[in-house]
């Protein structure tokens, strides 16, 4: 795409955003103004107005869908949500073609050619289902309960997935964080004692590293950035590789050289602990382990620094002073995708601590701990199985990795090993592995291991394409939802639910339902035994009236405290403080304090590939929506004119893309934005299955190309490592 | 008679705190110490009266220490014979999955 048409796409995304603002702040009362005149003849309800909470990506934004005639008309944002401030972007008002894709699955099918040679058979759902629950068994049975692999992304019925799994037996859970945040969890976890939230709208200094909060979204964070800025006079300082829209509105970018975030970021402890601009009483208080930091990062001076990173000493240095002066409302901001190199974690334990210098814990505008929300567990006796495998199977990979998330990628390389055992069956709903994990072919061999794959979907993603039994879901506004709890950082704690807006459309079920149907065949129905208004009853247990405000509402927010909320109490690390020296990692001899390792440079005539957002997609399940097609027609290559320029390349030209592991043909997008050593492209685009008709055969799959590293700690992908060519195809 | 079953529970449990105390704490599965946790303790004692008992409420240490002298805890008197064995994969379960774990429990 060109330069000048990515600022047409632009400009329709901001028309788009002034509509919904518009839509936020009375819209409804505009257009329902218009309806109403034309009502005024035929006196009957223009329409009715539904909550829900959008499921376009993981934020779950507060909506009100608009139903004429049982037909979603259009979905407007909740005024009441806090959580979004009353906003919902281009993807959310996109939710309406996600339903009325003419792409959607519809009913159950069955593999009868090849695996991705899309051959299928219409059958019935108790055929689907005595199939799915027969193959189980005998999976079960051949190769003991851990035999099967279960993968289920962010929504709020695949908690129903981890329940099936356990009452059938197996350990192996994936979910989608190991190919997003893993690490960046990891690494606040074990410096704070829990996964902090930023109190953006509060502050007044913010280093953004890496992340690009201004497209790919997250609320309150997003929306709260610009508060920030523009109202509170709140400094952005952003180090990206890309000049991305959040660098454009950045007081200063860097253009840094991609892996060497940490040696910035112990260049800024260096500096903070040098001149002692940190609070020595609250530091002495709350934190453990100065002392070893202080002798640790002597080394990492900003000239250190300014060698790796590119960004000049002296700016390192004043960054420094800046963001103490403007502590404790400063932050270096947490992020979340952090899937990025094999030291991942450590890259974002560098951040943590930096903050832990910063005294910004728990405090206005500074990481904030989760507020109680309230919902609660519904717990179940799950059976015990004496006759099966110890352990996950990607168990003692790595040495910190998260349990119920797992490693797709180390899970992968050992069911192609089968090593330590054999799987051989893989249940997968609402996540698309073919289009998200690195080395597609890698991932279709991991499909020919098994005997049978079930996926229950909406669409026909690449990882359906390449499945047995694909089985057709409900979309979030055509079914009922368990409750969600949800963390909006200072903006509030509340709860949501979803209730059918619509009719379900086709043969469409839940995941719930699906499910449930399997079990009833398996003698596990009794795990199943209630409906989802009786689950949210157990959940909302706690918070009588609640169910009734969200009927009125669509949200139901929890006053609970928001600052302080560590007065008194113990941070949940052994040391009981902030660990900026990790004893845990010390005793399991993973270095305690991050330890900087240069890069692997960029080979001669190749390029880093990176991986980002926009505000219009969402992994792999995006690029098939009729009306963000019509904002985002493909995807492109940002390659560095100078970089072009030596490989003869124009804008526009249609370059092939190789890695050791795959090759794709995309067209160039010459631009300044990004560095000459790297290039970038966006993920979803050219998916394998037809039935995606404007994704299929439309720009270049970013999954087949990146190769599979691995974050050492966590197991989470290492998603920045891959070196490509790029040669302009001769027409 | 009835002194009779009496003694010999009293014998019983005895015994089980005697051996409970003395058990070699951690290295057990924890993986099964969650089916066990819920089968035998949670129903029991945690889910209504203290509104869910979960790994995550209380530290490592703190799991040790309890587990170190089961006497002391309050429900004590209300526990199944659990074998030892059991005992450990319980202990190794609320230990691996405390708040200050690497892997805190969620609610489940």
């Amino acid at each position: 795409m060109s330069e000048s048409s990515q600022k047409i796409s632009r400009r329709d995304f901001f028309k788009a955003s002034g509509l919904i603002a518009a839509g936020a702040v009375g819209g409804g009362a505009v257009l329902g103004g218009l309806r109403k005149a034309r009502a005024a003849a035929v006196p009957v309800k223009p329409w009715d107005s539904k909550f829900s909470a959008c499921d376009m990506c993981f934020n779950k934004c507060g909506l009100i869908a608009r139903v004429e005639d049982g037909v979603v008309t259009k979905l407007d944002p909740n005024s009441k949500f806090l959580k979004s401030r009353g906003m919902l972007c281009a993807r959310g008002n996109a939710g309406i073609d996600q339903v009325y894709d003419p792409d959607r699955l519809k009913y159950p099918l069955l593999r009868v050619g090849e695996r991705g040679e899309g051959k299928w058979k219409r059958i019935s759902w108790d055929e689907a289902l005595d199939l799915a629950a027969q193959k189980m068994e005998a999976v079960r049975k051949d190769y003991l309960p851990c035999g099967h692999l279960f993968s289920a992304g962010t929504d709020l019925h695949s908690q129903f997935v981890g329940r099936f799994a356990e009452v059938y037996g197996s350990f192996n859970v994936t979910s989608h964080e190991s190919l997003c945040l893993v690490s960046n969890n990891r690494a606040f976890l074990d410096t704070f004692g829990e996964v902090p939230f930023a109190d953006v709208l509060n502050s007044k200094y913010i280093v953004m590293a890496g992340a690009n909060r201004f497209e790919a979204l997250v609320t309150p964070d997003s929306i709260d950035l610009m508060t920030a800025m523009r109202e509170n006079g709140c400094k952005l300082v952003t180090l990206d590789p890309r000049y991305t829209k959040t660098a454009a509105l950045s007081d200063e970018w860097y253009p840094v050289k991609p892996g060497t975030d940490m040696a910035f970021m112990l260049a800024l402890a260096h500096v903070i602990i040098g001149e002692k601009l940190y609070d020595p009483q609250w530091v002495e208080e709350k934190t453990y382990g100065l002392e070893q930091l202080a002798e640790h990062v002597k080394q990492y001076t900003p000239g250190f620094a300014a060698d790796q990173c590119g960004i000049p000493a002296e700016a390192i240095a004043r960054i420094a002073r800046e963001l103490a002066e403007a502590a404790p409302a400063a932050m270096i901001y947490p992020g979340r995708r952090s899937s990025d190199y094999e030291d991942s974690t450590q890259i974002r334990r560098s951040f943590a601590i930096v903050n832990g210098l910063l005294g910004n814990w728990d405090r206005p505008g500074g990481l904030l701990a989760a507020r109680v929300v309230g919902l609660k567990g519904v717990p179940y006796e799950a059976p015990w199985y004496d006759e099966n495998h110890e352990d996950r199977i990607d168990a003692d990979k790595v040495p910190m990795m998260f349990e119920h998330e797992g490693s797709f990628l180390l899970t992968r390389d050992a069911v192609l090993a089968e090593d330590p055992y054999a799987i051989r069956g893989w249940f997968i709903y609402k996540t698309n592995p073919m289009a998200t994990v690195p080395n597609r072919k890698k991932t279709i061999e991991m499909m020919n291991k098994m005997d049978f794959v079930t996926v229950v979907d909406i669409a026909m993603s690449d990882t359906a394409w390449y499945a047995d039994l694909v089985l057709p879901s409900q979309s979030y506004l055509e079914r009922y939802d368990p409750c969600s709890g949800l963390q909006g950082s200072s903006a509030c704690a509340c709860v949501v639910k979803r209730d059918p807006v619509i009719e379900p459309l086709y043969e469409s079920r839940s995941l719930f339902d699906v499910m449930k149907g399997i079990a009833n065949r398996m003698e596990l129905g009794e795990y199943f035994d209630f409906t989802i208004p009786e689950y949210r009853e157990k959940q909302l247990r706690e918070l009588p009236g609640a169910e009734k405000i969200l009927d009125r509402d669509g949200v139901y927010y929890n006053p609970s405290k928001v600052y302080g909320i560590y007065d008194g109490r113990i941070y949940k690390t052994l040391s009981k403080k902030i660990e900026l020296y990790n004893q845990r990692y010390e005793q399991m001899g993973i270095d305690p304090l991050p330890v900087y390792t240069v890069p692997t440079k960029v080979p001669a005539n190749r390029f880093r590939l990176v991986v980002g957002r926009n505000a219009l997609v969402t992994q792999g399940s995006t690029a098939n929506n009729a009306l963000l097609h019509q904002l985002l027609p493909t995807n492109t290559l940002w390659i560095n004119p100078n970089a072009a320029k030596k490989f003869n390349i124009t804008d526009g030209d249609l370059v092939e893309v190789s890695s050791s592991v795959g090759r794709q043909e995309i067209k160039a997008e010459v631009t300044d934005r990004i560095r000459e050593d790297t290039v970038y492209m966006l993920s979803g685009f050219n998916t394998l299955s037809t039935r995606q008709h404007l994704a299929h055969g439309n720009g270049a799959s970013i999954a087949e190309i990146l190769e599979g590293g691995y974050d050492t700690v966590t197991g989470n992908a290492a998603l920045h490592t891959t070196f490509v060519t790029v040669t302009r195809k001769v027409a | 008679m009835n002194r009779k079953l009496i003694t010999i529970a009293a014998a019983c449990l005895i015994t089980f705190f005697t051996v409970s105390m003395a058990f070699a704490l951690g290295g057990g599965n924890g993986r099964k110490g969650k089916f066990l946790y819920r089968k035998n303790c949670y129903k029991t004692c945690h889910e209504e009266k203290v509104g869910g008992l979960s790994p995550a409420n209380k530290t490592q240490a703190e799991w040790t220490a309890i587990f170190s002298d089961t006497s002391k805890i309050p429900c004590h008197d209300k526990w199944p014979a659990v074998p030892e064995k059991d005992l450990n994969d319980i202990f190794t379960y609320l230990h691996d999955y405390a708040k200050d774990s690497p892997s805190p429990a969620k609610c489940s």
